[in-house]
C-alpha cells in the first residue's frame, strides 16, 4: 500500500491535467486514473518535468525501438526488484 | 517491472517468448557476473594448456564470443562438465530466437550496469560495439537504465501498487511443442 495518498486526476491543476493526457499517448491506453507515477510525478512540476523529458529522450526510438528500450526498463526494474 | 511488460507488450512486442527469452538473458547473465566479481580475485581463469576436457568448450566460446573465452567460463573449467552446461544455456540464451543477439547484449549491459557489476558492464559494454551498436545506441541504454533506476527507487520508496499489469495483451498461445 503506498505510503502516500495518490491524488486522482481532478485534484490536480488543469495545466497538470492536460499532461496527464500525455501519459495516455505515450502508453498508447486511455487510463481511468493516470498511473500511479504519473500522479506522483506531477507532484513536483519543477521535478517531474524535466525528469519525464530525459525518460521520454532516453525512450525515444533511435538505434534501438520504443518497445526494445521498454524491455530494457522492464530488466532494469526487476533486478531492482521493483514490481512496480 | 509490470509497468515496463505491459509497456513493452503495448508498443508491439505483445507475445509472451520475447518476455522469456528476456527473463533468461537477464538470469544467466547475473549468474555469471557473480561469479566473475565474485572470483576473479581468488579463482584465475584456466587457459587451454590446465583446462584440460574443457578445451573443446573454449573453442565454443571464441567461436561465440569474438575469440574470447570470458574470464568466469575460464573459472568453471574446473568442472568441465559444469562449465558445458552453463555455457550451453548463456550459448541459447544470447542466441537470435525472437529476440536479436543485439537485444539481448544491450538487455545484459543495463543488468550488469544495474547491479554493478563490473565484468558485466565491461563484456557486454564491449560485446555491444562488436555487434555494431554504436555510442548513440550505447548511450540510449544508458539513458533508458539510468532513469528507471530513478522511477524503481520513487516507486519502492513510496511503496506504489502495480496499477498496470492489467492494461497488456494476454498471450493466451499453449507453451512450446504443445
Amino acid at each position: 500500500m503506498p505510503t502516500v495518498r495518490l491524488r486522482d486526476a481532478d485534484e490536480y491543476p488543469d495545466a497538470t491535467r492536460k499532461m496527464f493526457e500525455l501519459s495516455s499517448q505515450w502508453f498508447a491506453y486511455d487510463f481511468k486514473q493516470p498511473p500511479a507515477m504519473s500522479r506522483v510525478m506531477a507532484w513536483d512540476p519543477e521535478f517531474g518535468a524535466p525528469h519525464g523529458r530525459a525518460m521520454k529522450r532516453a525512450m525515444g526510438p533511435g538505434e534501438f525501438t520504443r518497445a526494445e528500450k521498454e524491455m530494457v526498463a522492464a530488466v532494469v526494474s526487476g533486478v531492482n526488484a521493483c514490481s512496480y | 517491472m509490470t509497468a515496463h511488460t505491459a509497456a513493452g507488450k503495448l508498443q508491439g512486442l505483445a507475445e509472451d517468448a520475447p518476455w522469456y527469452e528476456a527473463a533468461f538473458v537477464t538470469g544467466i547473465t547475473n549468474a555469471l557476473n557473480v561469479v566473475a566479481d565474485g572470483l576473479a580475485e581468488v579463482l584465475p581463469p584456466l587457459d587451454d594448456a590446465t583446462a584440460g576436457d574443457a578445451t573443446a568448450v573454449f573453442a565454443e566460446i571464441r567461436a561465440f564470443h569474438g575469440g574470447l573465452v570470458p574470464a568466469p567460463f575460464g573459472a568453471l573449467a574446473r568442472d568441465p562438465a559444469y562449465l558445458a552446461d552453463v555455457w550451453a544455456a548463456w550459448r541459447r540464451a544470447f542466441s537470435d530466437q525472437r529476440l536479436t543477439r543485439r537485444l539481448k547484449t544491450a538487455l545484459a549491459f543495463a543488468v550488469s550496469l544495474t547491479t554493478r557489476s563490473s565484468f558485466g558492464t565491461r563484456f557486454h559494454l564491449a560485446e555491444l560495439r562488436r555487434l555494431g551498436v554504436g555510442e548513440r545506441g550505447v548511450m540510449e541504454v544508458i539513458g533508458v537504465t539510468q532513469m528507471f533506476s530513478s522511477y524503481t527507487k520513487i516507486a519502492d520508496t513510496l511503496q506504489l501498487d502495480s496499477d498496470m499489469g492489467a492494461i497488456a495483451p494476454v498471450d493466451r498461445s499453449p507453451a512450446p511443442g504443445h
